[in-house]
């Protein structure tokens, strides 16, 4: 983009050098000689004239650079806020799906022949049914932003193979429990040895893979935002530098004017000087606040809406790991590391010197998240919560945040209670706990979730907003730059019109 | 004349600023490992079958060879790496600093180390596990460690997994060295060595001795990059994608761990994200 048209005042006087053609029209190359010679300059009318094709210059170039700044505007927008940016956070939706149908398998195994345990069998079965037809549409959106990425692709393409291996082992596994008609908490070897097989490829193949396609596409979204927000404010600067210009340029002519014809002001100039002062302003604005739109959506909505649901499928996983725990005593003690691993990640209290086990994780919690206040002073833990307690406002959000803590400090009680059960030697008490109807490690889980959901429906409606306010603000944007430079150009010549024609 | 000649120069006076401030806009790049022509990468420089310095002053192990395919995916060969033994106790200064670009040494990704640290992948997960002597058949898991002697290294925290995070009554022996740790478990002085199973096995090699294959923990081995990177970390973390696809991730756990008797992981782990 060139901005400076040099004015094509160097007087420079060129003689044909000796090497030049001998002219072929005497007459012709009489008036070229007289252009080159900037002659023409030297009268009024060329003169006016030189001042109105630098201002429709500098027009021109104001309407080009509006042009691209509004398009890379609306780019951005479009990816953020109605492509790439929902298809990504739909492809959260794979690792909740899948975790979630392990999580009701391992629930099935551990019931046994109490159908009417937990959740119920029959219940469990519907929800895992369900969460398998939305992991299959999430995968859809993946494949679909994978586009011609052979990499993502291909990493979709194993989740959905494995999916299928992971389905023969669960029918495997619950073909055994059916048949061994097994007390609660007492699956036969068998049984846990087929959900072992069945787990084992969701948790170390599936799982991974499922979370690394979201964060990979985030991170295209994350990239493409970079670009498009810093051509949006590059675009701002331009809009700024053509305005400035085609507004020194009207200046300069409305002076001329002034001084050689001794009137104080040509009306329809300073209209057109006037109109541009609005149309740059406006256009400059438009940016400002755009670049601000989508820096919200993207932060305050996109963002956050990715962490939470990762926070939500983890809290769901680690919440499985408890009845996994219950189902296969000999692995005990690697799913109560992985249930603090995944806590740890959710919310991380600091423990000072002491070690980290799950004893002194309940105690930290109900220390530093009890005493914390969002949107209130330094936040006293790490994790997922704690990035979005760092980032929370007041108000809506930080109500929906101290809400989703609460509950997240029950789950956590229950947890404590259930393992002192098991540790005691007491299964069915333990059982009791975590799949009773009454004891309520569900119904808080339950209440946790839906205050999760109340959290991230704050976000989502930020987003909503966001992109709302930046689609708002584009409209009309097509038509009413070239209008304005069209009004501005008549205006520039109406106002010159009339002191050519006294030249006549 | 006159008036051509001034509108030139109040044109050029206001332009130029504005000008440079619209390059401004642009220019201001951040250091990442991304892109870079070469790279100074930071590994351990005396973990077997991790990173080694040999004695001509080259390095060898998985990580190395971990760190080798990484640059390679972001277009530095192998002849524009420069490999530096970095320490655990200066890992971050190092990154802060920009005296490394990029660390990859047996360098776990935790919550805390987070907040200073972008770190890719993780490359792997490895677990703490245990090593016992062939004839210890009694120990199959961590709570089979109760009463027995184990190594206390100085300086890892691995003794306190067991004993103070798993509260297993462990009896810790405090021992210079994890090698060391191997040695005086074959002369009987010592009755188990429990770390990093990658480490362990890296150790083990040709010793007499057992892997029990009872991990208990997830350290997840990250690339670390300067807080902020997200771009290289995102780059790294697509490379990480390919060495696993392509088979490569296979076979350099094989190369160097294959013999150890060690289960190993040869899909992708699930990466933390780039922060």
């Amino acid at each position: 983009m060139t901005m400076s048209p040099a004015p094509p005042a160097a007087p420079a006087p060129r003689t044909a050098g000796p090497g030049a053609a001998p002219p072929a029209d005497p007459r012709r190359a009489g008036r070229l000689g007289t252009f080159l010679r900037g002659r023409w300059l030297k009268t009024i009318p060329g003169r006016i004239r030189a001042h109105v094709v630098l201002c429709l210059a500098a027009l021109v170039a104001l309407l080009a650079v509006l042009t691209v700044a509004t398009g890379n505007a609306r780019d951005s927008v479009q990816t953020i806020g109605h492509d790439a940016g929902p298809q990504v956070v739909a492809t959260g939706t794979l690792y909740f799906a899948l975790s979630d149908m392990d999580a009701q398998v391992s629930n099935i195994l551990l019931i046994g022949r109490e159908h009417d345990l937990g959740i119920g069998y029959d219940e469990s079965l519907r929800v895992y049914e369900q969460r398998r037809a939305e992991a299959d549409a999430a995968a859809v959106q993946a494949a679909q932003l994978a586009g011609r990425d052979p990499a993502l692709k291909r990493t979709v393409q194993e989740v959905l193979d494995g999916l299928g291996r992971y389905e023969r082992l669960v029918g495997q596994a619950m073909q055994l429990d059916a048949q061994s008609n097994h007390a609660p908490g007492e699956p036969p070897g068998q049984v846990v040895d087929a959900y072992r097989q069945a787990t084992d490829l969701m948790r170390l193949q599936l799982l991974p893979k499922a979370y690394n396609i979201t964060l990979d596409s985030g991170a295209r979204v994350r990239q493409s935002y970079e670009t498009k927000r810093s051509a949006v404010l590059a675009g701002r600067a331009w809009v700024a530098v053509t305005g400035v210009v085609a507004l020194l340029l009207l200046i300069a002519t409305q002076l001329y004017l002034t001084r050689t014809f001794r009137r104080l002001l040509n009306p329809a100039l300073a209209l057109a000087t006037l109109a541009t002062i609005v149309l740059t302003a406006a256009g400059t604005g438009l940016l400002t606040a755009h670049a601000g739109h989508i820096r919200k959506a993207k932060e305050d909505g996109f963002d956050s809406i990715l962490q939470l649901s990762r926070a939500r499928a983890i809290s769901h996983s680690a919440f499985a790991d408890e009845s996994r725990y219950l189902l296969d005593p000999g692995r005990a003690d690697t799913y109560e590391q992985t249930y603090l691993d995944k806590s740890l990640s959710v919310i991380y209290p600091d423990l000072g010197d002491k070690p980290v086990n799950l004893e002194n994780y309940y105690a930290g919690l109900e220390q530093k998240a009890a005493a914390y206040k969002p949107g209130e002073g330094a936040v006293p833990f790490l994790g997922f919560f704690g990035d979005e307690a760092r980032t929370a406002g007041r108000g809506r959000e930080a109500d929906a945040l101290g809400r989703t803590l609460e509950a997240y400090r029950a789950v956590q009680r229950n947890d404590a209670r259930m393992r002192r059960l098991a540790a005691s030697g007491d299964r069915a008490g333990a059982i009791d706990v975590r799949m009773g109807r009454t004891s309520g490690a569900i119904r808080d889980f339950d209440a946790f979730d839906a205050a999760l959901g109340a959290l991230t429906a704050v976000h989502q409606d930020a987003f909503d907003t966001a992109i709302k306010d930046a689609d708002g603000g584009l409209r009309g944007w097509d038509a009413a730059p070239p209008a304005a430079a069209a009004v501005i150009a008549l205006l520039i010549i109406a106002g010159v019109r009339p002191r050519l024609a006294e030249f006549r | 004349m006159r008036g051509t000649r001034a509108t030139a120069a109040v044109l050029t006076a206001a332009t130029v600023p504005a000008l440079l401030a619209a390059c401004g806009l642009g220019g201001a790049e951040e250091t990442s490992a991304a892109g870079r022509d070469s790279l100074v990468i930071g590994v351990k420089g005396d973990q077997p079958a991790l990173g080694v310095k040999r004695p001509d002053g080259t390095y060898e192990g998985f990580d190395v060879d971990v760190a080798t395919y990484i640059a390679g995916k972001m277009g530095v060969p192998k002849s524009r790496i420069t490999f530096r033994t970095t320490n655990s106790s200066v890992r971050e200064e190092a990154l802060a600093k920009g005296t490394v670009d990029m660390i990859v040494a047996t360098y776990s990704i935790t919550a805390k180390r987070r907040m200073k640290v972008t770190f890719g992948g993780p490359y792997y997960v490895a677990h703490q596990d245990t090593f016992v002597r062939a004839d210890a058949t009694s120990i199959k898991n961590v709570r089979d460690l109760k009463d027995r002697r184990i190594c206390q290294v100085t300086g890892s925290n691995s003794w306190r997994r067991v004993i103070e995070e798993r509260k297993v009554a462990a009896k810790p022996v405090t021992v210079g060295t994890y090698g060391a740790c191997m040695d005086a478990l074959a002369a009987g002085r010592l009755d188990a060595v429990s770390t990093d199973d990658l480490i362990l096995a890296g150790f083990a090699a040709g010793r007499p001795g057992r892997m029990i294959n009872a991990p208990f923990t997830d350290e997840k081995y990250g690339v670390g990059l300067k807080k902020g990177d997200l771009k290289g970390c995102e780059e790294v973390n697509r490379a990480i994608t390919g060495m696993y696809q392509d088979g490569t991730a296979e076979r350099l756990l094989n190369k160097w761990f294959g013999r150890s008797g060690l289960k190993l992981t040869t899909s992708v782990p699930q990466f933390e994200g780039c922060t």
